[in-house]
């Protein structure tokens, strides 16, 4: 995470191994918002609203796919997640402990 | 920074309080609300008790007086005043204390011909004079390497991983890198960071316990058939948008910042040397602060996503948010501001040079939201059933 590179972003997207990226405020479906993958610009749409701090896809996800956060895996997708959509527990699962069964 | 001192009470046995309470301890669940009602009659004291005594069985009969000798020889307690109902426990336990140096008194309600409102009458006669010696001391100035942080997260959301639990790692560093000590816990929230934290074991012994640990919490969860979404992360984390514990956990280890990794602490247990410790111990923010207050923690670093008032009673507890709605909601609260990290107008260097400012004007004796609202408890973990 670099430094003061957040001035300006709607998003934040911890390590270019990431699929995902944290919203720093609250993202509306069709704004077009700015996020930096290491010190490169990006910019996606929106497919659907996401809450301060919630995560969104920064490409399409296949259900199944294991799914990383700060370079490490968080969860496996439950189902297909297309890009600029809210990723969280309706279509994320643990991979841990008792979530399998 | 290293050259910084705060203001602090030194104790007989060398360590160094931030605080200089008069600590009631209630040994026994029976004396509990006779411990309450002394502490109210003796203004500036502080209460401690252990709801439970007969019928406790292995872990558990050692967790508790580990934990309750923990307790009253922090340094934070300038004396303590004992009250129980069991006359062997107390005087074990006045012993112990006794060892520190420190002011002890202990009165039973065996003593007392088993009449709570005669202990109530003696040992705020006691606990007076004991209020009025402490009083004689004074604050000296002591170095960073004095201070021992016990590091919390509680109510989170992924605020607290991206800025808050970072900069608590920040502390933890500075610190330990000032010859203090540092510990956290919470190992459920390990699950899925635990191969991060185990290439930090200072030995392979601690590499191997940090990871068995981890599979003793998980098998748990799994033995008892629950499903840890929903319960870790609960459902304030998820409402603020943390999805699994993967996440949960990896944002949680932020806090321990980047230094080797000395033990695996029991729960409560004293380290041996100084730098950085993992405490073996539940994640639930009551249990698990009152474990890092007996493992001799002089000052807690908490941080919050949503909000989360509790704190500890013995040793402050500076909370800590990034999240900007719970800075506007919350500002009876939150002790240090990380807003400006989140929304990029702060470095997180910068926030951390203020840190440690507020860490060494608390340890100085400057309060704590939590300290003057009286949010602070001390629960003490069990392990088993009673008998």
């Amino acid at each position: 995470m670099t430094e003061n590179t957040r001035k300006g972003l709607d998003a934040v997207v911890l390590s270019p191994l990431d699929e995902l990226a944290t919203a720093l405020r609250n993202l509306k479906t069709g704004e077009r918002v700015r996020f930096n993958i290491a010190d490169e610009n990006h910019e996606l749409t929106m497919s659907t609203d996401v809450a301060l701090c919630h995560k969104f896809s920064i490409r399409d996800i296949d259900e199944g796919e294991s799914v990383r956060k700060y370079g490490e895996v968080i969860g496996a997708a439950t189902a297909p997640i297309p890009v600029g959509a809210h990723v969280h527990v309706h279509n994320l699962k643990s991979l841990r402990a008792a979530s399998d069964s | 920074m290293s050259l910084k001192q705060f203001q602090g009470y030194r104790r007989p046995d060398g360590q160094v309080g931030v605080r200089n309470h008069l600590l009631v301890l209630s040994a026994t669940g029976l004396t509990g609300p006779t411990g309450r009602r002394i502490a109210a009659a003796l203004p500036g004291s502080v209460f401690a008790g252990m709801p439970y005594d007969g019928g406790l069985l292995g872990e558990d009969r050692d967790a508790q007086i580990r934990t309750l000798i923990g307790l009253c020889v922090n340094p934070n307690v300038g004396a303590v005043l004992i009250i129980g109902g069991n006359p062997p426990k107390v005087k074990h336990l006045a012993e112990q204390i006794a060892k520190s140096g420190k002011p002890t008194q202990a009165i039973t309600l065996d003593e007392c011909e088993h009449d709570a409102l005669t202990l109530t009458d003696r040992a705020i006669r006691v606990g007076a004079k004991l209020r009025i010696e402490i009083s004689r001391q004074r604050r000296q100035s002591c170095p960073l390497s004095s201070l021992f942080l016990g590091l919390e997260c509680g109510r989170s959301d992924p605020s607290s991983g991206l800025v808050s639990n970072p900069l608590l790692g920040l502390m933890a560093d500075h610190i330990v890198d000032s010859g203090g000590k540092a510990v956290f816990g919470e190992t459920t929230e390990w699950l899925g960071a635990e191969h991060l934290l185990a290439k930090r074991g200072a030995t392979k012994a601690v590499q191997q316990a940090i990871l068995d640990a981890v599979l003793d919490h998980e098998q748990k969860a799994i033995d008892a058939g629950l499903d840890l979404t929903g319960e870790n992360p609960g459902p304030t984390n998820i409402a603020g948008g943390l999805s699994t514990i993967e996440e949960k956990s990896l944002g949680n280890i932020a806090k321990s910042g980047n230094r080797p990794i000395q033990s695996l602490l029991k729960y409560s247990e004293v380290p041996g040397v100084a730098g950085l410790h993992a405490m073996k111990a539940a994640t639930y923010a009551p249990e698990s602060i009152t474990g890092f207050s007996a493992a001799g923690a002089n000052l807690i670093l908490f941080t919050t996503g949503q909000g989360n008032s509790f704190v500890n009673t013995i040793t402050p507890t500076i909370k800590v948010s990034a999240n900007p709605d719970t800075l506007v909601r919350l500002q009876e609260q939150i002790d240090f501001n990380a807003r400006d990290v989140f929304t990029g107008e702060e470095s997180l260097g910068d926030a951390a040079n203020r840190f440690v400012d507020l860490i060494i004007d608390v340890a100085s004796g400057t309060r704590t939201w939590g300290e003057v609202l009286g949010e602070g408890e001390e629960v003490v973990s069990r392990f088993g059933a009673s008998l």
